[in-house]
């Protein structure tokens, strides 16, 4: 019995479709055109107040780089914690869905508090990251991580683990390490550019 | 019965849907950091003269 419009397989379709939209995307003109148009917002972030304290008090800045780095570490800590027991690595002795619901907790808050701390610190150094590709591929990979928690993982792992076929549970918690340690590469490498 | 027929579809397309995201990123992630590490070889083979 169809669930949606598009039949039995909805979430395939969408999933199928944001993968061709963001390859029709990277490999055509609209990607730079869409660079060359969102130039002005970018400018207009240094203007903003959180831009102006940024540029030109250091210690702001700092301070709230610390938390973002905070935040970083526990998001990658509940995200090592969440896949290692779905792996079967680590804390093996305490039933993997208590695991799984706290780690996305703290998962929830740490990103919360990534956002929260990014947007600031990408407002005192907009045009640098402007220019930078590093900076478009740790925008990939966190649009991809968000979308790939909330819209893949966590409905998957919603049921029994026995339910889900066990290589792919392994696939899926790998590939969550994965797009979170580029996330945190990408974003370690911002730090050294420019 | 017909409830449990909804489940096992819904299960199926999760796992669909789990399947094609995971490929298209291993073999993302295997490409990227692939063609990172080759220009930093090559940057340092440059350096080395």
């Amino acid at each position: 019995m169809p669930t949606s419009i598009l039949g039995p397989y909805t979430r395939t379709i969408i999933v199928g479709a944001v993968i061709a939209t963001t390859l029709i995307f990277a490999f055509t003109n609209a990607r730079v055109e869409v660079w060359f148009d969102i130039q002005p917002l970018f400018e207009w972030m240094e203007t903003t107040w959180f831009g102006v304290i940024g540029k030109t008090w250091g210690a702001a800045f700092a301070f709230v780089e610390a938390i973002h780095l905070l935040g970083l570490a526990m998001l990658g800590g509940s995200v090592l914690v969440g896949e290692g027991r779905v792996l079967g690595l680590i804390f093996t002795d305490i039933p993997a869905r208590t695991i799984i619901d706290r780690t996305h907790r703290v998962f929830v808050w740490a990103l919360i508090t990534l956002l929260a701390t990014g947007i600031f610190m990408a407002c005192g150094v907009a045009m640098k990251i402007y220019y930078l590709p590093v900076y478009w591929y740790k925008m990939l990979a966190l649009a991809a991580g968000i979308l790939f928690h909330f819209f893949i993982r966590k409905p998957l792992l919603v049921r029994d683990l026995e339910a889900i076929n066990p290589w792919l549970l392994k696939a899926v918690a790998i590939s969550s390490v994965m797009v979170w340690f580029t996330v945190a590469a990408t974003g370690r490498w911002i730090g050294f550019s420019g | 019965m017909n409830d449990e027929k909804n489940q096992d579809s819904k299960l199926k397309d999760d796992q669909s849907a789990a399947v094609l995201a995971t490929a298209t990123f291993v073999v993302f992630f295997a490409v990227y950091w692939f063609l990172q590490i080759q220009s930093v070889r090559e940057l340092l083979e440059l350096a080395r003269g």
